[in-house]
């Protein structure tokens, strides 16, 4: 092979064809109006849209909305059944890479977000239910550049091996380290029953906990 | 013999298939000297404590996968999976799945007529959106005839089971013949005769699963033309390009094959599989990118298991703790696939052995590799067949054992561990000192793996005129830590901070790499990242030398510095001696720097509640040895890695049939149970450093083999009875209690 | 997953209008749902299991999620209280202790801050064969009760057929245990009835758990101030401590008199039985005594003396009766 390819520095998503693919052509267009043919969109805009009509009527098929993402408004749109997870993931213009979709059962973890300041499962919680709601997910910590002392504590105990379970585990840690600035070994393991890893980093994931516990504390 | 070419020599490999060792096999390798690693203690990264390369990345979210990629124009995959454990097609009907809005296409597989086992894929579906991909595979209408099944190895083996195997049955059920058989069964048994004490016992594990976070899953970025990149979450990135290019029907050097990251693999993702097909097959057929990732009850039906065994010894030692004679039957149960359960007696010696290994084939979804293979099976059966033993000759286990270990590695590590664990076996099982329920127990096992490097990974080292330095390969890191010590190697032979360089791994376009099996890949690949960094320093130094006016051979690189003659150039200013292109440099797998046999001792604490039958691990320590280590933090995550699912095997999961219905009950995280934050107990990783190979050895599988085996034996100690029967779970033990209450 | 409406419920009478089917014989799988936490139901719809085509939001309504005094000590939980609210709130853990640790026990704190009292009270059964999209077993509408012949270990040893499910709820058993209410609102009215009540064995309903009728919602749960409530206790035992469901749990409320000896109990049983399981008779065989060794180990004995174990799950039995014995001694000690 003549030409060098760039893969991305440690497998950041230099590749632009990676973070950007317009959907909004199908979904605003021909499905929504399809669907609008076909009698199935009596919806009105939930909440946080353009309130109009009747706020009781049902909504179908693809429908706009907005979610405030790490501090941002993001324009998307999804369907009644898309839950918050897939929105992030598959259906923002820039989608997110942080929440990871595992078991799609609310049973792993990995898509942990912090949702009005409180942790939830991302696939469990549907995207229009999210409407008007703080999201914030690992992205919204730090960067590599700039992580929060949480992720830096990560780094520096291992507390990941492959990382598919890291973001859920970081997220969780951190918003629990707001309100829980000096937990124990036991209020960490308490407090992450609900993240799964499989690869078997959880001794390092507390010592990152504690760790980053002690460096927000100087 | 082979006749070799001058300055070439040939030399026995480990070969690896799938990730399960088979064999060795010869290749030709340069006759030459090899850079050495130098002293194991004086290195100034390698074989210290260094953060994971990843970490920044993976800590942020901002790590790529496969699950993460989205190209534009892309196309949503669902599979059409069977509901039976064995049926015939009759039809298919795809005009309701074709009716959902956005579907772009349905194929029913061709020249698919009958399926073995439930979550078999029989369709592929792709739609505009992951929804309507999911909807319409849900509407393709299938009709069935079902046909007789057997889902379980009591059923395979009663006489006259159905076949689960085109080829099985043949009037013993389930069995597939020509079972592989060891050594004189009449002679052990003439043995057993004279020994002081016996054992006959059955040790069943069950099907488990890997239960990689990030399932099965392919991006197929081909739009036509003439060329494409095929992102998968794989272990074996080589392979993609070639594998892609049979289903796209595109040279194989026009296709770029790309791991970035891996969310796990364990032994189940080699090539680009089914679900790299299909991705390509409908990328092509439609011209579009296609995403296709497996759901998680498609992972567990359908995406590889780890076999179970049923294994029935008849075993004898004499009283002065020598293992004598062991007679074993082994059924190895993969599935529709076929397996292999390591040979008893294990790791250790006995005089008289025979072992017959049978498969005993269901209707489930074949057994591939799974974190090394037919081990942890065979060491939770034999470790406890150990500890049977010893009690009976009231011996300690741990001495009993170092009177029958072959290699005194495992010696130094029985005693390091049994230090760390606090070795203080229950005196009374069954009972606790102060009366309470909670009673503690004791036990411990070893194992051993092959692993060892293989020849054919080539590394790339390019060193900028601006001095920035890349090394490339096209391995991937599956979790193990393969970017940190392929950074690490470089930065350190070239006097570098870990930070200045930069390894760009997982793309198949680059230098040839390894398919991660068997352990084999630090052992393969680190040779060659040295080999590469030695000839990009040897480089260097001939360029730099005249500039300090130093002889080549006297010219040091240190502390960001190439020095010489009394003088001392900054990396940059050296570096801008280089042409405008830079240096790149290639080095190549060397035998001396690689070795292979990894030893390990796993030791548990267990607290076992008599009246609930809950069992607390409270702590767990594992030796492992692994020759010269790569990343000393990394190598004690693996290890703890393995110590924990090893405790998943030994008392959480496994996989749970209806043998009325044929089909899977717990295909769900919420009812395969992983261990989780709270059942983590205090983990002790030691690495053997009484080692003194300075060579390379992988060391990702030994860790996970004798753990399960040292907690059965713990339960065993603590309770008073004993669990031949993987997971130990709380009615199991209250079973086996009331059972011994009413004998 | 398929595809569903989805409506805002501003009020509860928009709800129960949203929520009751045009044609009252709809399949009970395939009414509109309602969604207060989405933990349970987002899982039923994403495995076919409950093919919903409507989900109503009932969070839109405001209010429904308050804890508030009765004004007699006692407790108004709005439906939608999150368990974490429960479990938090300081009220319920001075005051109704054993609920607190109820609210605890359950799922995961990712779980706890999204699913609501309401939706727990009303969680579908945790039996492997209901929650295979692909058996169609009796709770679904088949004719077969595959655990009964099948993989039974963890479903009914008590009140079991034609189906064996165990009820997931924690928190019903503990609010039987402290004499709890809830109201009911639907399209016929509010009704307030004893959460006993509210659950209903498989030979009476087998393909709901409980009274509600389609349209009907859980609107508020009633706890009173007793004098039980202070000494009330919830003993959950899980296969997997980290996540899972009750194997087996006891609810216990206790009144002591001043002599040591046990005033009143209420004692209920769950992960046994197809619904929360009082065991009154074990109630009356504690009532009056010094809850010695010897009282504990018969009363446990009287607790599971209705079971009848299928072929893996007879292990509950033993365990049930430590639970019994030690949630009891854990309040009297």
């Amino acid at each position: 092979m003549s030409a060098t390819p760039s893969p991305p520095a440690n497998g950041s998503p230099a590749d632009r064809k990676l973070s950007a693919v317009s959907r909004r052509g199908f979904l605003k267009g021909a499905a929504v109006a399809a669907a609008a043919a076909e009698g199935l969109l009596h919806q009105q805009p939930p909440a946080s849209a353009a309130p109009a009509g009747d706020p009781a009527a049902p909504m179908s098929g693809p429908t706009p909305i907005t979610l405030k993402v790490n501090g941002k408004d993001r324009e998307v749109t999804v369907e009644p059944r898309t839950t918050l997870v897939s929105a992030l993931r598959d259906h923002l213009d820039q989608p997110l890479t942080g929440p990871k979709l595992v078991c799609n059962a609310g049973t792993c973890g990995a898509c942990t977000v912090i949702l009005d300041g409180k942790i939830v499962y991302g696939c469990s919680v549907l995207a229009m239910d999210a409407i008007g709601r703080t999201i914030t997910t690992v992205e919204g910590l730090g960067t590599p550049e700039k992580p929060n002392a949480v992720q830096k504590a990560f780094v520096e105990k291992d507390g990941m091996m492959c990382g598919y379970c890291t973001s859920g585990f970081v997220t969780n840690i951190s918003n629990f380290l707001n309100k829980h600035p000096d937990p124990t070994l036991e209020e960490v393991k308490e407090r992450c029953k609900g993240n799964f890893c499989r690869c078997g980093t959880y001794p390092h994931v507390f010592a990152a906990a504690l760790a980053a516990a002690k460096a927000n504390k100087t | 013999m082979p006749t070799t070419q001058p300055g070439k020599k040939t030399i026995l490999v480990p070969k690896i298939v799938n990730g399960v060792p088979s064999g060795e096999e010869e290749i030709v390798v340069d006759d030459t000297d090899a850079p050495a690693w130098g002293p194991k203690d004086k290195h100034r990264l390698i074989n210290t404590y260094l953060p994971r390369a990843d970490g920044p990345h993976k800590a942020t979210g901002t790590a790529v996968y496969t699950h993460d990629v989205k190209v534009p124009n892309m196309a949503y995959a669902c599979f059409v999976t069977s509901p039976h454990a064995h049926a015939r097609i009759k039809s298919v009907n795809k005009a309701a799945a074709e009716e959902v809005p956005g579907v772009l296409a349905v194929v029913p597989f061709p020249n698919l007529e009958e399926v073995r086992f439930e979550g078999q894929p029989v369709a592929a579906v792709a739609a505009k959106t992951l929804e309507a991909a999911e909807e319409a595979a849900h509407a393709v209408a299938i009709e069935w005839e079902q046909l007789p099944f057997v889902v379980t190895a009591e059923d395979a083996m009663k006489p006259g089971a159905p076949a689960a195997v085109n080829g099985g049955g043949g009037g013993r059920g389930g069995f597939r013949g020509g079972g592989n058989r060891g050594g004189n069964p009449e002679q052990v048994l003439d043995a057993l005769k004279s020994c002081d004490v016996t054992v006959e016992a059955t040790y069943t594990s069950v099907i488990m699963h890997h239960c990689c976070l990030e399932t099965h899953s392919v991006v197929c970025d081909y739009s036509g033309g003439d060329s494409a990149t095929v992102y998968c979450s794989t272990q074996g990135c080589n392979s993609i390009a070639t594998d892609a290019a049979r289903e796209l029907g595109l040279p194989a050097s026009k296709i770029a094959g790309i791991v970035y990251n891996m969310g796990g693999g364990f032994g189940s993702k080699f090539g680009i599989g089914i679900v790299g097909q299909w991705a390509c097959r409908l990328s092509k057929k439609l011209s579009q990118p296609v995403k296709l990732v497996l759901t998680r009850r498609e992972e567990f039906l359908g995406a590889g298991n780890g076999p179970g065994a049923i294994q029935t010894f008849k075993a004898g030692a004499t009283k002065d703790g020598k293992l004598v004679a062991v007679h074993c039957i082994q059924h190895a149960l993969p599935g529709i696939g076929r397996s292999n359960i390591a040979a008893q007696p294990y790791q250790y010696h006995a005089e008289h052995t025979y072992r017959e290994q049978t498969t005993v084939n269901t209707n489930e979804d074949s057994s591939v590799a799974m974190r090394a293979p037919g081990h942890p099976q065979a060491c939770f059966a034999m470790e406890s067949l150990m500890d049977e033993l010893a009690e009976k000759l009231g011996m300690d286990p741990v001495e009993f054992r170092k009177k029958n270990v072959p290699d005194p590695a495992w010696v130094r590590q029985l005693d390091a561990g049994a230090k760390a664990i606090g070795w203080n076996r229950n005196k009374t099982p069954g009972k606790s000192a102060n009366g309470s329920s909670l009673v503690r127990g004791m036990g411990c096992g070893i194992g051993a793996w092959g692993g060892g490097g293989r020849g054919g990974c080539v590394a790339t080292v390019n060193i900028g005129q601006d001095g920035s330095v890349t090394v490339q390969n096209a391995s991937q890191d599956l979790g193990t830590g393969t970017r940190t010590y392929v950074r690490a190697i470089v930065a350190e032979e070239l006097g570098l901070d870990y930070n200045d360089v930069l390894e760009e791994i997982g793309d198949s376009r680059f230098t040839n790499g390894v398919a991660s099996g068997g352990s084999t890949t630090a052992a393969s690949l680190a040779p060659a990242v040295k080999d590469a960094a030695y000839n990009a320093r040897t480089e260097m130094a001939n360029r730099v030398a005249p500039h300090l006016g130093a002889d080549p051979s006297a010219v040091l690189f240190a502390d960001r510095q190439i020095a010489g003659n009394g003088k001392a150039l900054p990396w940059k200013q050296a570096c801008a001696f280089l042409p405008s292109g830079g240096l790149s440099v290639r080095g190549e797998w060397k035998p001396g720097l690689s070795g292979n046999g990894a030893h390990g001792a796993s030791f548990a604490e267990v607290e076992v509640d008599m009246e609930t039958g809950h069992v607390r691990v409270v702590k767990m320590a594992h030796v492992q040895d692994g020759g010269l280590i790569l990343n000393r933090m990394g190598a004690e995550s693996q290890i703890n890695g393995g110590m924990i699912q090893s405790l998943g095997m030994a008392l959480y999961e496994g996989r749970v049939m209806d043998s009325n219905l044929g089909v899977m009950v717990n295909p769900a995280f919420n009812d395969y149970k992983l261990p989780g934050c709270l059942e983590i107990p205090e983990l002790i990783p030691i690495i053997d450093d009484g080692d003194e190979r300075n060579q390379v050895i992988g060391l990702a599988e030994p860790a996970n083999i004798p753990g399960s085996g040292a907690i059965a034996n713990a339960v065993a100690n603590a309770i008073g009875v004993r669990i031949r029967e993987l997971p130990i779970t709380p009615d199991k033990i209250l079973n086996a209690l009331a059972q011994q209450k009413n004998v | 997953m398929n595809a569903f409406e989805f409506a805002n419920a501003p009020t509860v009478e928009a709800a129960v209008k949203l929520l009751t089917p045009s044609d009252p014989k709809t399949d009970p799988d395939e009414l509109p749902r309602a969604l207060a936490g989405g933990q349970d139901l987002l899982t039923t719809i994403k495995a076919y299991i409950t093919p919903a085509p409507r989900v109503v939001n009932l969070k839109t309504i405001q209010g429904l999620d308050k804890i508030a005094d009765d004004g007699r000590g006692g407790l108004k939980i709005g439906a939608l209280a999150t368990i974490t609210a429960i479990e938090e709130s300081e009220t319920i853990r001075k005051n109704f202790p054993g609920l607190a640790q109820a609210a605890h026990s359950i799922a995961t704190p990712q779980i706890r801050n999204i699913g609501t009292i309401g939706g727990n009270l009303c969680q579908r059964p945790r039996c492997w064969y209901f929650r295979l999209e692909t058996v169609k077993c009796l709770k679904k509408g088949g004719t077969e009760c595959y655990a009964s012949i099948g993989q039974n270990k963890y479903n009914a040893i008590i009140a079991g057929g034609p189906s064996y499910i165990v009820h997931p709820s924690d928190l019903a058993p503990m609010l039987i245990a402290l004499n709890a209410t809830l109201t009911i609102t639907g399209p016929e009215g509010s009704r307030t009835i004893p959460v006993q009540e509210f659950f209903a064995l498989p030979k009476v309903s087998v393909r709901h758990e409980n009274v509600l009728k389609p349209g009907e919602i859980v609107t508020e749960v009633q706890v009173p101030a007793t004098a039980l409530a202070a000494k009330s206790t919830y003993l959950k035992f899980k296969e997997r401590e980290s996540l899972d469901f009750a194997m087996s749990a006891v609810a216990a409320a206790l009144e002591m008199a001043a002599d040591g000896t046990v005033k009143d109990a209420r004692l209920v049983l769950a992960g046994v039985a197809p619904i929360p399981w009082r065991v009154p008779d074990a109630e009356k065989a504690l009532i009056g005594k010094k809850p010695d060794a010897a009282t504990l180990l018969n009363v446990a004995q009287i607790a599971l003396q209705d079971a009848d174990p299928l072929e893996h799950n007879a292990y509950k039995v033993p365990l049930t009766q430590t639970l019994m014995r030690r949630a009891i001694a854990s309040l009297t000690a």
